[in-house]
């Protein structure tokens, strides 16, 4: 990867983006971190609504935009989160 | 004090008029005023520091997904700006959504708040203090929860802005009674009714309100829906303009009724100003966590010096230290 476009501070692993996603998540809920299991549902289990989800989005760009020029969370992919785990898988994909 | 962060390219005048009030502003408020917008199109800015901003969202543009796409965009910056201690302020004439969603994704929820809204001041003839009717958009749907939010927040606004200590809060419905209303008005009505909310606000509930409430005494603070808001802001402000209009008219349409008119001008024109959207300042976005004036859409470098006013005071009164102690006492 040309380093002009990746600026990497080392390998991103699916632990990291899970206790990202877990830590970012907890913020915006208001609840423990501990509290949130990989497999719950955001609407049915931690009542995320969209705009808890658009946050979450929001703060993962910041986030990893630091670690991978560019990152970016389409839009029209975000229906298709309904479970931390999707989201922890899709963001483990984007960034390759 | 650190400057407050102004849109430069929000609005229907913009840049001129919003350039022309940002200038204005720190001279006569003595208060510093930073521009956030492309430096090569706002002209003579008076020697006012410019942060600069490469994109405008359109005052029609999809507010949630601008913000999302457009990163570089003033309303981000200048909400970034406040987030990021560069600014004590953000205040925009332009995309009233899209300025929420700046401000909200950027700076974040007050801790505790579910809903951030929108409280405009509506003005009340012959009174020295307006209503604050919130939510006024920013929430078309909302939960009994978040309403009983607004009124904590509108309280605190009310006593804030307008030094009211002991607001009067009440819940916009169709009918006085506490049976009035639809489902989530009655569910609401009976939690503010048992107080438990008040806490610093020093608010009293006074029961449902009606429509025909909003511009008088007897109420300080109207909390309701933002559908329900939006469509009483924009009735009350066309039956004004036409009131205002059907008056002018009246005063023109004869040689007897304009001299008439000359000896009622001076009466008139202090209510006029007092009516007047340029003077109110703006509304103000309750619930983010940090101070975010939203003025309208036809703001004036006039509307704009006195939103920038609302701003200077609201970071001085430290309204949202105010309003998260009112949300999360402890």
């Amino acid at each position: 990867m040309p380093a002009e476009t990746h600026v990497e501070q080392g390998p991103v692993d699916r632990a990291y983006v899970l206790n990202l996603v877990r830590d970012r998540l907890a913020d915006i809920l208001e609840i423990e971190p501990s509290s949130i299991q990989e497999g719950d549902s955001f609407a049915d289990d931690l009542d995320a609504d969209s705009l808890a989800l658009i946050e979450l989005v929001e703060a993962l760009e910041e986030e990893l935009g630091e670690r991978s020029v560019g990152f970016r969370i389409e839009d029209e992919d975000l229906a298709d989160l309904k479970t931390v785990r999707d989201a922890v898988d899709y963001v483990v994909s984007k960034l390759g | 004090m650190l400057p407050i962060a102004v849109d430069a390219m929000g609005g229907d005048y913009a840049p001129d008029e919003i350039v022309k009030g940002a200038i204005a502003a720190a001279e006569e408020l003595d208060v510093p005023v930073v521009l956030v917008g492309p430096a090569a199109q706002l002209g003579d800015t008076g020697g006012l520091p410019i942060i600069e901003a490469s994109e405008v969202i359109a005052m029609d543009a999809d507010p949630g997904s601008s913000v999302r796409k457009m990163k570089d965009s003033t309303l981000v910056r200048a909400a970034e700006a406040v987030r990021d201690g560069r600014a004590s302020a953000m205040v925009s004439a332009g995309n009233t959504g899209a300025t929420m969603a700046s401000a909200l994704l950027r700076m974040g929820r007050i801790k505790g708040v579910q809903r951030p809204a929108i409280a405009t001041p509506i003005p009340v003839p012959n009174s020295p203090t307006p209503t604050v009717l919130l939510d006024a958009g920013a929430n078309a749907e909302c939960s009994a929860e978040w309403l009983v939010q607004f009124a904590q927040m509108g309280a605190v606004f009310a006593k804030q802005r307008y030094g009211i200590s002991q607001p009067k809060v009440g819940l916009l419905s169709i009918g006085e009674e506490p049976t009035k209303g639809n489902p989530l008005v009655k569910e609401t009505h009976s939690l503010l009714a048992t107080g438990e909310w008040i806490g610093s606000t020093g608010a009293q509930f006074v029961g449902n309100v009606e429509g025909r409430d909003i511009m008088t005494d007897e109420v300080d603070v109207v909390v309701t829906d933002g559908f329900t808001g939006n469509v009483a802001l924009k009735t009350l402000e066309g039956a004004l303009k036409g009131l205002i209009g059907a008056l002018l008219a009246a005063f023109d349409s004869s040689d007897e009724a304009r001299a008439a008119s000359a000896q009622l001008w001076p009466s008139l024109l202090p209510l006029y100003a007092a009516m007047d959207p340029e003077n109110t300042g703006g509304a103000m976005l309750l619930g983010v966590d940090g101070v975010c004036i939203i003025s309208h859409g036809s703001s004036s470098a006039t509307a704009m010096v006195n939103a920038i006013r609302v701003a200077r005071d609201m970071v001085v009164g430290d309204v949202v230290s105010h309003l998260a102690t009112a949300i999360r006492p402890n």
